[in-house]
């Protein structure tokens, strides 16, 4: 008899051996949770983690990071409570997610296996709590898949746009507790780069929270009655679980996440703090749990304030509203307070580019902006030299709207085609098309004998976009074509172009000016009507209505971009990338003027981890998330002064 | 006086129901709705938003409904309390603006006091003291104060604050206190940061009043009472208290029904520049985000608040000043 027990207790103990990941006798209790561990309130470390956790290597070779200390909290500023979904942006606790290598790699899973794109099998980590303690399981996908996704009142469109393919959902598997498996007909390679987007794609929810909203699994009564208390308009369940469901938007601190921090603060407020998740899936080796600050601290201020507010040192982590014009002033700052001002790079392909509207309205200048000579000349005439110098300090590159030097996919041509300052030549090419007529004023003429005045459409963003065309305008002006600049509201600049009313808009350049071959093409190809030069054409490969493409080269990026898309291969996708980069700078859709232009970062000097230069862009890096702001960390014996001192 | 102000109380109905119409229809003049706002406010960051969840949003939203039947579901609504929600904020629109108020109401009551306290004196100076070096001197600080724009003053303040008292940019408090309760050192947080507003908001003001107040107290100085009251022997200044004084605070009472809807609005501009937790910021960023429900509110607040100071500062015109009749002179 006592041996049987004593066959249990060991069995018992091996098992839970097993169970424990190797790390376990290192794991370290994290410092501002231990009193609530010892009350048992929370539980210890041990079983809070995955098992396995994600253990985060922080090491100096590769990403120029290292181990840190938990503890302390850091203030940012943000211009509307709304900006809060940053956060989110800035946790980057994705299913998937990009590493210090620009490689895919699981995150919050444990792993996942692709097959050929269309089949992709994603494993959880067993022991994964929500922050409220509630386990995460596959039952948290088979609630989004069925009964969000699926649900024609709460998704009255249908499940999420990236989920389709070719018209087609996909297969939905819940294999196990832990496993669950996705299936489509058609390849589906945008699927993982939404996964680890900055705005990811959810696949999941906490089933365990929502069912109390949800009309399958609450109680009718009761329900109604949260609906009612809610004053949800139409007094809808629908409207009330949509409420409550905002994983991005990040409003609702009841609602359980996955996040390094998790909100505390219900809105409205101006004074947002977010605390560390106890149940956070990453450890560093040393087995300290992330995130390793306690807290987050986001200040409502306007937007217009907000640089000098970070000059006055109110900010220990600052990017977003901050701009080259308050570089001096932050650096000024910089002397009297406790921070360092950081140049990071934008990474649009862009700074500034100008669209011109291969479907507008008017006969005689669509056939004009249709012919690539036309296209080019202007390129030719625009001085990105002196653009640069006079309002990026000359510290921008230079070269026509294509990707940055950074990605893998560059190549110096692409920059440089058309892109030097040559008059004469684009003087020679506007001849050559025929509009050798020319006004009093100097401008050419039209075949139809009006003079040649583009209105440029302008969303009145910035200062600097105006000022750029302002220099435009100028050298343009030494080939005979004059623009004006029509600032509007964004809403009719954008219908202005919907409608081919637009000759030219000036907007950013391609906005992931980092692309690899796997990330989409889609930008390089007529695929929406959000595309301020082929609006058209875009709408139509959305709907179906309004015209498809009638240019032979706009035809060829469209047929590469599905080609993309069923690509299986890598190089089959590198060359597709090159040969539509090929055909952008060759025919001259959009002309960029200056890219990689600097972005002030403002950082604590007790702020470790953060990168001293990187790129400052939304994808893929989500701004810091890539470098994993849960690794960041405050040096304690320094940064209590700080504290004080404000 | 009781028919009067009953009829008064009526006409009020129809004004405001006209009000709420023309509200309405100026929100909705501008092209496009909030989600159009926000799609495109998304995407200048370099986000992107699914059509597909724009639509369900419009619906649920009720954007997709016809103008009248939004207006009349709007305007039904606040008869029974029931604003509207805010499509920024996520919360009904009470929830929105209640937390605000009290501030907004602390700025403005402490701007009209400083403008009474720098105004009344240098008025009455400038009367008694007609083309005297003292009046065209404080006449002249008056009018700087009127002619500087308010948001450069503002922001000069605020680095001066800053870099010789290590005041925190902006904001009422410092952000410590932002959500504590409220204590002695929250107290003391905000009358640190209060003098800025206070004296921005308060200096465009003060000439406007001491010029009109110089002006009636002008006409009046030179009247017989007062002559008379001088004859006798009444200490100077008490004479100025007693009479001529209080016959051209006319304007003052006057004021009343503008000041009433300013006290909660705050002074927009002002607060946009300084981030003051006000109504101002949030009546501005409604009106550009096209989210109709909290601007429209709001305005049809302020304009229940003027119509009622209008009818409040007649009243207490007429019962101040006996030359005032409420109605016309009966021929009988």
């Amino acid at each position: 008899m006592k041996g049987t027990i004593l066959a249990l207790l060991l069995m018992a103990c091996a098992a839970d051996a097993a169970a424990v990941p190797a790390l376990q006798e290192e794991l370290q209790e994290t410092p501002l949770l231990s009193q609530q561990v010892a009350t048992g309130e929370l539980a210890p470390i041990a079983r809070r983690l995955p098992d396995p956790p994600y253990v985060d290597t922080l090491s100096t070779t590769q990403a120029d990071t290292e181990q840190g200390q938990q503890g302390g909290s850091i203030r940012l500023l943000m211009g509307k409570a709304k900006d809060v979904r940053q956060l989110v942006v800035y946790g980057y606790a994705r299913l998937i997610g990009f590493n210090d290598r620009m490689e895919l790699e699981a995150d919050i899973l444990e792993a996942f296996e692709v097959e050929g794109n269309r089949r992709f099998t994603f494993h959880l980590r067993p022991g994964h709590r929500w922050s409220d303690g509630v386990p995460f399981t596959s039952e948290d996908f088979r609630y989004f898949w069925e009964d969000v996704a699926l649900n024609t009142e709460l998704s009255p469109f249908g499940p999420p746009v990236a989920l389709v393919v070719d018209g087609r959902l996909p297969t939905v598997e819940i294999l196990d507790r832990y496993t669950v498996r996705y299936t489509w007909q058609n390849p589906n390679p945008e699927f993982l780069l939404a996964l680890a987007g900055p705005s990811p794609l959810y696949i999941y929810r906490p089933a365990h929270y929502l069912k109390q909203f949800h009309v399958r699994y609450a109680d009718p009564d009761q329900l109604a009655q949260r609906v009612e208390e809610a004053k949800i308009k139409k007094k809808q369940w629908t409207g009330l679980h949509q409420r409550q469901d905002h994983q991005y938007k990040f409003d609702n601190p009841d609602l359980p996440t996955l996040q390094p921090w998790i909100p505390v603060t219900p809105p409205p407020s101006e004074h947002f703090v977010f605390r560390r998740n106890p149940y956070y899936h990453r450890i560093d080796s040393a087995g300290r749990q992330l995130p390793y600050l306690d807290e987050i601290v986001i200040d409502i201020a306007s937007g217009k304030l907000i640089p000098a507010k970070t000059g006055a040192g109110e900010s220990d982590l600052q990017g977003r509203y901050l701009e080259m014009s308050n570089y001096t002033f932050l650096r000024e700052g910089a002397k009297r307070g406790n921070f360092d001002v950081r140049l990071w790079s934008s990474s649009r392909g862009a700074r500034v580019a100008l669209y011109p509207n291969l479907n507008a309205n008017d006969e005689t200048w669509q056939r004009l902006l249709r012919d690539v000579r036309f296209r080019r000349a202007l390129s030719l005439a625009t001085n990105r030299h002196e653009i640069n110098q006079v309002i990026y300090f000359g510290l921008a590159l230079e070269g026509a709207n294509t990707l940055i030097p950074a990605s893998p996919l560059y190549r110096p041509e692409y920059r440089d085609a058309w892109a030097r300052f040559d008059p004469e030549q684009a003087n020679r090419l506007l001849d050559e098309i025929g509009l050798q007529q020319r006004d009093a004023r100097g401008i050419r003429l039209l075949p139809d004998g009006r003079p040649a005045e583009i209105i440029v459409q302008s969303a009145g963003e910035s200062t600097e976009e105006t000022d750029v065309l302002e220099l435009i305008h100028d050298s343009w002006m030494e080939v005979g074509i004059k623009i004006y600049v029509k600032p509007t509201e964004r809403e009719i600049f954008r219908n202005r172009i919907f409608a081919g009313d637009a000759l030219m808009s000036v907007w950013f350049g391609l906005e992931n000016g980092l692309a690899t071959a796997d990330m989409t093409p889609a930008e390089l190809a007529p695929t929406s009507q959000q595309q301020l030069q082929w609006s058209e054409w875009g709408k139509h490969y959305e709907t179906g209505q309004g015209m498809p493409p009638d240019l032979p080269e706009a035809q060829r990026l469209l047929a590469l971009y599905r080609q993309w898309r069923h690509a299986d291969q890598i190089e089959e996708r590198r060359r597709i990338w090159h040969e539509m980069l090929q055909i952008h700078a060759d025919q001259v859709y959009s002309i960029g003027t200056v890219t990689e232009v600097k972005q002030p970062i403002v950082v604590n000097r007790h702020l470790h981890n953060v990168p001293e230069s990187a790129l400052w862009n939304w994808e893929p890096n989500a701004f810091f998330g890539r470098f994993r702001p849960d690794r960041f960390w405050l040096d304690p014996a320094r940064s209590n002064s700080v504290a004080g001192g404000q | 006086m009781a028919y009067y102000i009953g009829r008064r109380l009526l006409l009020m109905i129809p004004t405001l129901i006209v009000i709420s119409f023309i509200i309405f229809v100026i929100i909705q003049l501008p092209p496009g709705d909030y989600l159009e706002s926000y799609v495109a406010e998304l995407e200048s960051q370099g986000e992107s938003v699914d059509p597909g969840q724009i639509a369900a949003l419009r619906s649920q939203y009720g954007l997709d409904e016809p103008f009248l039947v939004q207006y009349l579901t709007w305007s039904t609504g606040m008869l029974h309390g029931d604003f509207g929600y805010s499509f920024e904020y996520g919360l009904p629109v009470t929830e929105v603006v209640g937390d605000r108020l009290f501030l907004t109401v602390i700025i403005s009551l402490c701007t009209i006091l400083f403008t009474w306290l720098i105004a009344f004196p240098i008025g009455m100076y400038s009367a008694t003291h007609q083309y005297s070096w003292g009046d065209y001197g404080l006449t002249l600080l008056g009018f700087l104060g009127l002619a500087t724009p308010n948001f450069l003053l503002a922001l000069v303040m605020l680095y001066f604050a800053n870099v010789t008292f290590g005041i925190s940019i902006g904001g009422l408090m410092d952000p410590q206190y932002l959500d504590a309760d409220w204590s002695w050192d929250k107290l003391m947080s905000v009358l640190q940061h209060l003098w800025i507003p206070v004296i921005v908001i308060g200096t465009s003001g003060t000439a406007a009043m001491i010029r009109r107040l110089r002006a009636n107290l002008l006409d009046e100085l030179h009247k017989p009472y007062v002559v008379t009251g001088r004859a006798k022997g009444v200490p100077p200044f008490r004479l100025l208290v007693k009479y001529p004084l209080r016959v051209s605070l006319n304007f003052f009472i006057a004021d009343i029904g503008s000041m009433l809807p300013s006290i909660i609005s705050g002074a927009e501009i002002v607060a946009v520049v300084l981030s003051l937790p006000t109504t101002g910021p949030i009546l501005i960023a409604a009106l550009q985000s096209q989210d109709m429900y909290l601007a429209g509110s709001f305005l049809m607040f302020l304009a229940l608040l003027t119509v009622i100071g209008v009818l409040v500062s007649d009243i207490a015109l007429a019962l101040l000043d006996p030359r005032i009749r409420l109605e016309g002179v009966r021929t009988s």
